[in-house]
């Protein structure tokens, strides 16, 4: 590997102080769970900097304020698994960090990395954009926020500029009449990357019909995205097996619109429905 | 006869005597090895999987700073090719290339980096040749030859009966066809070796280096050297599988090689993706079975024909192949068999040697062909196994009988019973189809013990007491993590009475341990073992009449036990096993001995495939209970029973360990793992893609050992090593089958072929001839980008939903077209 500097800091501001100086030719190091695999693969682009924000420690922790939650980028999966916070308010988040990688990674590995690093597996993107979470991203120039399902454009390519440092990822708290659910499919029970997965979260009102529904493929879309087509067909409905298996289809039929059909959809296509069916059954458990 | 009580060493689960080193990371792998002034050898691999080289230029590369030697086949001395068998494997491709990890040239260097450099600055002129990938494709007359003139290079037979006539006595007949994959050995070390030159000249290479004495033949041939310049050590070598010979055979010689161009020591390391791209594989078998049957279920007539594919080089797959044709019929009575196998070259990896050698193919096939039978006859798995299964005096297909303690019937009885097979087999097939099902198959094996037939088999050890009565114990028989140098190491305590502290075990050096064949078949314990005992009752012997003559006491009323001589009658001690060395020193007696055990006479007659194969035999059943989720094809492992007669366990400890880790990778082999090589180009380099089971795929598994003692092994021991692996796989098919009632006829059962029935395939067919000029010119908008993961990324600007993401740009080109097509259409 060709040698390269490696800078640590303990602040924002010279994080992105940095950034702005070296701009492409810096990489941002978190947990290194992506960045040193990617170094280390044969003809990789070596940087001439690494940037190591892991000791910048307002860029860590789970909170609450006003009804939102607040995840800081540097919180590990394991973190994330342990917050009672997120137990109580973003369940499927939680679900999410549990099944990823295995020990070493989850202690390693953060949500900021997950997230930025854009992988079509990333296991912790499709809660969050079901969750209907926020990103702040800043630089020199400021800081910005968008939401986290416009933020990416493709496998590996989001909006953020190479000197954009994520700071803070919020959502707000899932009422207490929402259940949600994560279901991942791979093809062992741990180190498995996700070959499909469906975060999904549903509301009940009084009488028992469906509110609130949100569904988000994983692994399946070109890019994360809500299915609407299939939300719709749940409000105002009454949870069964049937609708939730009809739900399955649509979101089925709709991954398939997007991706064209292709050697695996032989595949997909029956699975991501199931996958869906179960999820929205795990919305409903008592 | 049980002798076990008497016994202070064998039977008991001592500790291993590598675990400290390797605890306390005092051990030293092939990589920890390193000089002050090594350069670093690194290897110009293939650019095409089949393509004849019109010329090398590394004139560019030779001039690089730090650049020490630049080697391609024209500079070795002495032969360019080897092979234990066949001896047509390239050191480095001269004429042409065979698969994509052949070597071209080779490099030197003052640091890996530099050596890197200068690899990219080599020029090589390719004419690509025809590519054959699929073994029956090759055997056709009309197909590019691989070498030579014909790509069939084995063909084994055995021939018994009259199969004609068997299937006319049969009511029905059973025909099926089944496939398996290539499979990664998985070793934690890739391939390392530090090569030096030696004081009186040749070389001394120190690697992780599993079948040392073939390595230095052909390192030695290589070289021009004769055996005794040329040293092959071997480092600490952790679980290699069977994956550590022509693999490290190659690396050891090119290291060598650049070693006495430079004279200078040479380091060699493979990265996981080099290891994996030129490692040879266990051999994907294409396996037809036909069987007369008759309505009781008796077997009259088995035809078998199986094709081995060898990839790129003969490696190991005449001997791989034979010990399938001997074992092809699987432990059963039938009076016609007619088996034929055939190895072909392909362009694929080369495929050779690995845990099972040649069983866990035929073990799916026979497996599964005794649950399709039982199924027909209206049977359980039990009743049609003890029906057909081999007894004492049975006579096996190639004519050998079976005179040892057959104990098919007792493993099967032992395993079936721990788990309730019957009752739950029964019960889990007929429950109502739901999103997930249970069910529990069961598979059992024989196998042959040691190399058989296969080639002399011979080994010596060495045990050599010390004047202070610490001992060391060498031999020609490797450990790679099974344990041969404690198991050869408890029979040298057990023999001369003293406790396990005292040993000390020395890796293998060829120049100090006579060449003792290759540590292969799970020879280690019956063979070196039996060595061991032959060299420690030397000794013994020599300390037992020092001893008598010390106390005048007659040798017979003497033992050596604890440490310490004793007076038998009384129990008393008379000295300790100390004194008693040093009264052997002072009387210039040597405490020093040579075993050699030869194994008892085997034979074949390779026309007829009649003979007896293999000296003695080994038995064994596995059980496994699964959860099928009939909505993904993801298959749960909940429950395993392994039960093997090991003849007798020598160290406890290790029989388990070695049926634990035996269930994990026949499990991988029946659910996981599959090396997937598309045109020659091989698809997961790496174990992020190449999927072995995790701790958390692994179920309990309840091992049953039992211990039937067999008078050719030493204190009765067999084997388990193979055993373990063979037949964790069918067992899984077979509890597949119980929970769906569908049949999976290739390995692995992954998630789409245990959903679909059939892997997913990229499709050859390509779209119209008239939409031909749109997709044309929309490729030709196409973008494409190298992604961080390695991945080429494409996608048509405009046209959403068109996109690919492969590992090569060419597939991802494929990928995209297809894409398109389907659009379009
Ligand atoms: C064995 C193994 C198993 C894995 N299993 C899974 C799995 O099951 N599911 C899954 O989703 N992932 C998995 N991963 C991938 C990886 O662990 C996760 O994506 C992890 O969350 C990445 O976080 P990190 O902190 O290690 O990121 P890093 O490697 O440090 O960074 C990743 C990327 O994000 C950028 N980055 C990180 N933080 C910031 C920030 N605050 N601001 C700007 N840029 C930033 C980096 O520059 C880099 O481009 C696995 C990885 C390994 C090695």
């Amino acid at each position: 590997m060709k040698p390269f500097e490696y800078i640590s800091t303990k602040s924002i501001n010279e994080a992105t102080q940095v950034l702005s100086e070296y701009k492409q030719d810096a990489r941002v190091l978190a947990g290194g769970t992506d960045v040193l695999i990617e170094l280390r693969r044969p003809h990789a682009k070596i940087p001439k900097a690494i940037l190591d924000i892991s000791y910048i420690e307002s860029l860590n922790g789970i909170s609450e304020s006003d009804g939102l939650i607040i995840l800081k980028p540097l919180s590990t999966h394991t973190q994330i698994l342990k917050s009672d916070l997120v137990r109580k308010y973003a369940q499927l988040l939680g679900i999410a960090a549990s099944q990823i990688g295995a020990p070493q990674i989850r202690n390693r590995g953060t949500v900021g990395g997950n997230v930025m690093n854009a992988a079509t597996c990333a296991d912790t993107v499709p809660p969050l954009i079901a969750l209907d979470a926020e990103i702040t991203l800043r630089s020199n120039g400021g800081s910005r926020t968008m939401k986290l399902v416009d933020f990416f454009i493709k496998p590996y390519k989001t909006k953020a500029e190479s000197d954009d440092v994520l700071i803070e990822i919020t959502f707000p708290k899932l009422p207490s009449n929402a259940q949600s659910a994560f279901i991942k499919l791979g093809r062992r029970n741990a180190l498995s990357i996700s070959r499909l997965s469906v975060a999904a979260i549903l509301m009940q009102d009084k009488k028992g019909l469906i509110s609130e529904a949100r569904i988000v493929p994983g692994a399946a879309l070109p890019t994360w995205m809500r299915v609407k087509e299939a939300e719709e067909m749940l409000i105002g409905e009454k949870p069964s097996l049937k609708l939730f298996t009809a739900a399955g289809q649509k979101v089925s039929e709709v991954m398939i619109s997007y991706t064209g059909r292709r050697w695996s959809t032989e595949y997909k296509e029956p699975v991501i429905g199931v996958l869906v069916r179960r999820a929205l059954e795990g919305c409903v458990k008592d | 006869m049980s002798t076990q009580n008497q016994h202070k060493i064998i039977g008991k689960s001592e500790c291993r005597v590598d675990a400290w080193g390797k605890v306390t990371g005092r051990a030293k792998f092939a990589e920890d090895y390193n000089v002050g002034h090594q350069l670093w050898g690194k290897v110009l691999r293939a650019k095409h999987p089949h393509a004849k080289i019109l010329k090398i230029d590394t004139s560019k590369a030779e001039k690089v700073a730090g650049v020490e030697a630049v080697l391609t086949a024209k500079d070795i001395p002495g032969s360019k090719v080897f092979g234990i068998v066949v001896s047509n494997q390239a050191i480095l491709a001269e004429d042409k290339v065979r698969y994509l990890g052949d070597g071209v040239a080779l490099i030197a260097a003052k640091t890996e980096e530099i050596a890197d450099e200068a690899l990219s600055l080599i020029e090589v002129e390719y004419e690509p040749l025809l590519v054959v990938t699929d073994p029956e494709e090759a055997m056709n007359p009309e197909t590019i030859k691989i070498h030579g003139d014909d790509n069939t290079f084995v063909h084994h037979k055995v021939r018994k009966g009259d199969v004609d006539k068997g299937f006319a006595e049969a009511n029905f007949i059973l025909e099926k066809k089944f496939k398996t994959q290539f499979v990664e050995h998985s070793y934690i070390e890739p391939e390392a070796v530090l090569a030096e030159p030696a004081e009186q000249g040749g070389v001394r290479v120190t690697g992780s280096v599993q079948n040392l004495f073939s390595t230095r033949r052909s390192t030695a041939a290589a070289l021009n050297l004769p055996l005794n310049k040329v040293q092959i050590i071997q480092a600490t070598l952790g679980g290699s599988f069977g994956g550590k010979d022509e693999a490290m055979t190659s690396m050891c010689i090119r290291a060598a090689l650049l070693c006495l161009k430079t004279c200078k020591p040479v380091k060699m390391v493979n990265t996981r993706e080099e290891s994996m791209l030129e490692s040879y594989k266990r051999h994907p078998y294409t396996l037809y079975y036909k069987w007369g049957v008759k309505n009781d279920g008796t077997i009259t007539a088995m035809e078998i024909r199986i094709i081995a594919d060898g990839g790129a080089y003969a490696s190991m797959s005449p001997f791989v192949t034979w010990r399938s044709v001997v074992q092809a019929t699987g432990p059963y009575y039938c009076d016609n068999v007619k088996t034929d196998i055939y190895a072909v070259y392909t362009n694929n990896n080369y495929t050779g040697a690995m845990r099972g050698f040649g069983s866990p193919q035929v073990n799916f096939a026979i497996e599964s062909m005794m649950d399709i039978l039982a199924e027909k006859v209206g049977k359980d798995p039990l009743e049609i196994r003890l029906q057909n299964g081999f007894e004492r005096g049975a006579i096996t297909a190639t004519g050998q009988n079976l005179e040892h303690n057959v104990s098919l019937k007792e493993v099967l009885q032992k395993a079936t019973a721990e788990i309730n097979f019957q009752e739950k087999w029964k019960k889990y097939r007929s429950e109502p189809n739901t999103q997930k099902k249970r069910g529990i198959g069961l598979a059992c094996s024989y196998r042959g013990v040691s190399l058989g037939a296969e080639g002399t088999d011979a080994v010596g050890t060495i045990i050599s007491v010390q004047t202070d009565g610490s001992v060391i114990v060498s031999s020609g028989i490797t450990d790679m993590g099974q344990g041969a140098q404690t198991q050869m190491s408890q029979i040298a305590a057990e023999v001369l009475g003293i406790s396990m502290d005292r040993i000390q075990f020395l890796n293998t050096n060829t120049s100090r341990v006579p060449d003792s064949g290759p540590t292969v078949a799970s020879r280690g314990t019956i063979m070196g073992g039996s060595a061991a005992k032959k060299a420690a009752e030397i000794v013994q012997a020599t300390l037992l009449t020092t001893a008598s003559e010390m106390t005048g006491l007659d040798v017979q009323s003497l033992e050596l036990k604890d440490n310490y001589l004793i007076d038998i009658e009384s129990g008393q001690r008379l000295a300790s096993f100390n004194e008693l060395a040093a009264e052997c020193f002072k009387k210039g007696r040597p405490t020093y001995g040579f075993g050699w055990h030869k194994s008892p006479k085997t034979s074949w007659d390779e026309d007829h495939g009649q003979g007896e194969a293999y000296f003695t035999w080994v038995y064994g059943a596995n059980i496994a209970e699964v959860e099928v989720d009939t909505e993904t094809g993801k298959v749960d492992v909940l429950n395993f029973v392994s039960c093997h007669d090991v003849g007798k366990a020598i160290n406890r400890g290790a029989v388990l360990g070695q049926i634990y880790g035996g269930v994990a990778m026949g499990l991988g082999y029946g659910l996981l793992e599959e090396f997937e090589i598309e045109n020659g180009i091989p698809k997961q380099l790496n174990f992020d893609e190449y999927s072995l089971p995790t701790s958390m795929d692994v179920p309990k598994i309840k091992a049953i050992v039992v211990e039937n003692e067999d008078a050719l092994g030493p204190f009765g021991a067999k084997s388990i090593g193979e055993p373990a692996n063979e037949l964790a796989a069918p067992a899984i098919i077979n509890a597949i089958y119980n929970a769906t009632g569908k049949r999976i006829y290739e390995l692995p059962a992954n998630l789409e072929r245990v959903l679909l029935g059939h892997k997913l395939v990229r499709p050859k067919e390509r779209g119209s001839v008239l939409k031909e000029k749109d997709i044309q010119a929309a490729m030709h908008r196409a973008v494409y980008e190298l992604l961080p993961d390695g991945t080429f990324y494409a996608e048509i600007p405009g046209l959403q939903g068109v996109y690919a993401n492969a590992k090569s740009l060419e597939e991802c080109r494929e990928q995209l077209q297809e894409v398109l097509e389907k659009e379009v259409a």
